[in-house]
């Protein structure tokens, strides 16, 4: 696997997510549990980046605070050029809404809703014209490989199939950055393959960043770059090339 | 963003909360229609309440103004007080007001006490004079019979060669003295010129029960046989008033009022008796009144504590709703839906809850209401002879009679009640921490 040193990968890209000294500390009575401790990460618009680690490392939490769920104890977080540690909650209401895309592990979907209702739904959110959102949602379910059941609600779907109109929702609304948290954990190794595969093109198509949280192996070989963490420190930040990527394959 | 815009924004995403609010209460489709049956039984209980209700008022005023007091009554300040047997009005009176009104009915009335006998027993007795041709244009008193005939002429079946007039008693008093259509008795009073006044009569009808006091001890006789009796003959005591239309009642009552002051300075009265002065049903009968007053309210309240503890059901829906789905909002926190539109989601699901239960209530009450029919709830079987209550008799019959403004009020009052009921649940909802609740 040949790979790249953070430092000297993506120098004349942009910054689309800037994080300094970020810590997370939870406080249970007079414990203090030390989520994430002094991370520095830079990512470039159009990465499709991997955090890795084992459970408890501190991924989830790293994407909830680079997502707006939830607040650093310290530290501060530039995406695009907003700095989201000063926003309002209706003000980061507001930013997730325009700029950020999520995938979560499971049950992302709005049971109520068919798939092409809940691609649909961001878009409504967004104030955007029945048209317009009727033509994106059904446009990203066929990027998807799910134009055959659209009108399907998610108790209908498989597994695999409620990831992929997650993947279209959360690409529909037209975001900077996609998050997506273990979003094959609950799939198996045909699904999450073909998940990944789909997620890693459209990165490319849609020159969307993506920034997933995984300890599938199988998902870190389709990663661009591994962020590895620990304790809930950054141990390992390793850009991987795109031979090491055709010798994989 | 301007308050205005923000308005607009919120207007935009109304057709999909909706949308998703209305599928929400069909998620769990047993729970959403157990929560439903109980909101709308209460409401059913509600309405059938509120029917009762307007429908025992009804007949309450009908009762008082169709069958013996009229809209309006004038009488003279000493008989109001004392009931003094001189406090007349003059004749005179009658045929001006007819002249001045020609659009109202008018039926004049003369009373007394006295003494009734028969070969076995005597008691006190109210008599009551109307006069046959103008009464039933103002009232039904006299097509209350129970038994017998409505005669109040002169008895035509004498085989003794004495005169005698044919009279009318209530029901009570037939039972106490063991009269029969076709009974004789003999009424002693004190007439007006302090004379003793006595005369034979022969019962032609005995009355249904109308009013407490007149069941007991009314005598109904017409004003030929009083002035006969009583020696009174320059006046009336009570001239009863019925409109057309009883939505008028105050303008009539001031017009009368200010007709009357001019008859006295033109026809001036005897000191004694006082001026005259006209009163409407609700002064009359001042018990229906309150309770007309008091009924809107009660039943209200009875709404209010029937549909609040239906409601009980509709919280612990929500509750258990807004728990289990408590990931599925942290997401769509998450994706960016607003706090307030979540709030409002399920401040709607509440609503469409509410408005479910409440349109099954409405069908359901007014086919309950209906199936009672027009007669009502019927107690003939245990209360033949009806009931009486605040000073008057109500048939044995029950009436329903549905508002649609009572509908409304019911309908609206579960609406607010559920969503009041929903607050709890959607006050959690937006308190979610997405990153707590999808941990």
């Amino acid at each position: 696997m040949t790979t790249i040193d953070n430092d000297s990968a993506g120098k004349t890209a942009m910054a689309l997510l800037t994080l300094q000294g970020v810590d997370k500390i939870y406080r249970q009575g007079e414990l203090e549990v030390r989520a994430l401790q002094e991370i520095d990460l830079t990512v470039q618009e159009g990465e499709f980046a991997a955090l890795v680690g084992p459970s408890g490392s501190g991924k989830t939490t790293l994407l909830n605070i680079i997502g707006g769920l939830d607040a650093p104890s310290h530290g501060s977080i530039q995406l695009n050029g907003t700095s989201i540690t000063t926003l309002k909650e209706a003000e980061l209401s507001d930013f997730r809404l325009f700029q950020l895309g999520f995938v979560f592990q499971a049950y992302n979907l709005v049971p109520v809703l068919s798939a092409l209702e809940n691609v649909e739904l961001v878009m409504v959110l967004q104030g955007r014209d029945v048209r317009e959102r009727r033509e994106r949602a059904e446009h990203y379910l066929e990027l998807v490989g799910l134009e055959k059941v659209m009108q399907r609600r998610p108790a209908a779907l498989s597994g695999g199939q409620q990831q992929r109109v997650a993947v279209a929702r959360a690409l529909a609304a037209g975001p900077r950055l996609v998050l997506a948290d273990e979003p094959t954990a609950n799939l198996d190794s045909e699904n999450a393959t073909a998940l990944l595969d789909i997620m890693h093109r459209l990165s490319h198509e849609e020159k969307t960043t993506f920034i997933f949280s995984t300890h599938d192996r199988r998902v870190m070989e389709r990663a661009e770059r591994i962020i590895t963490l620990r304790d809930g420190k950054i141990v390992s930040d390793k850009h991987i090339g795109q031979e090491s990527h055709e010798q994989m394959a | 963003m301007k308050h205005s815009d923000q308005l607009h924004a919120d207007a935009s995403r109304l057709p999909m909360l909706l949308f998703i609010a209305w599928r929400n209460i069909w998620r769990s489709p047993v729970r959403s229609i157990l929560t439903i049956g109980a909101l709308a039984g209460g409401l059913v209980m509600v309405i059938l309440y509120a029917a009762m209700m307007e429908g025992m008022i009804r007949q309450m005023v009908h009762q008082a103004t169709a069958i013996s007091i009229g809209h309006l009554q004038i009488h003279r300040q000493a008989y109001v007080d004392d009931q003094d047997l001189y406090a007349t009005l003059p004749w005179s009176y009658l045929d001006t007001i007819a002249g001045v009104f020609p659009e109202i009915s008018l039926a004049p009335r003369l009373y007394a006490s006295g003494l009734a006998s028969t070969a076995e027993t005597s008691t006190g007795v109210l008599i009551k004079a109307v006069d046959p041709a103008r009464e039933p244009q103002v009232t039904r008193m006299l097509q209350q019979v129970r038994q017998g005939k409505m005669d109040l002429g002169p008895a035509d079946d004498s085989q003794d060669g004495l005169p005698r007039n044919n009279l009318v008693i209530g029901a009570q008093l037939a039972k106490n003295m063991k009269l029969q259509p076709g009974s004789e008795l003999v009424l002693v009073t004190q007439a007006a010129d302090g004379s003793i006044g006595n005369a034979l009569y022969r019962v032609a009808a005995i009355l249904k029960p109308l009013e407490p006091n007149f069941d007991r001890m009314g005598v109904l006789m017409s004003i030929a046989a009083y002035q006969q009796l009583m020696y009174l003959t320059d006046g009336f005591h009570e001239l009863v008033i019925r409109l057309d239309d009883a939505t008028d009642l105050g303008v009539m009552q001031a017009e009368l009022d200010a007709e009357l002051k001019k008859l006295v300075s033109e026809q001036p009265l005897d000191e004694l008796g006082g001026t005259p002065v006209v009163r409407n049903w609700r002064q009359l009968t001042p018990m229906v009144a309150d309770m007309l007053e008091i009924s809107k309210t009660i039943t209200f309240f009875v709404g209010f504590i029937v549909i609040a503890l239906a409601s009980m059901g509709m919280l612990n829906t929500m509750l258990m709703a807004v728990h289990e789905r408590t990931h599925e909002f942290g997401i769509l926190l998450a994706i960016g839906m607003k706090r307030r539109w979540l709030l409002l989601m399920v401040l709607l699901e509440s609503f469409f809850l509410g408005l479910v239960s409440a349109l099954t209530g409405v069908l359901l009450g007014i086919g309950v209401i209906g199936l009672f029919g027009e007669r009502g709830i019927d107690f003939s079987g245990m209360l033949p002879d009806g009931y009486d209550w605040g000073g008057i008799v109500f048939e044995p019959y029950m009436k329903l009679h549905l508002e649609p403004l009572d509908l409304l009020l019911a309908c609206l009052l579960m609406l607010v009640i559920t969503l009041l009921a929903s607050l709890l649940p959607a006050w959690r909802t937006v308190r979610l921490r997405p990153a707590e609740v999808m941990r």
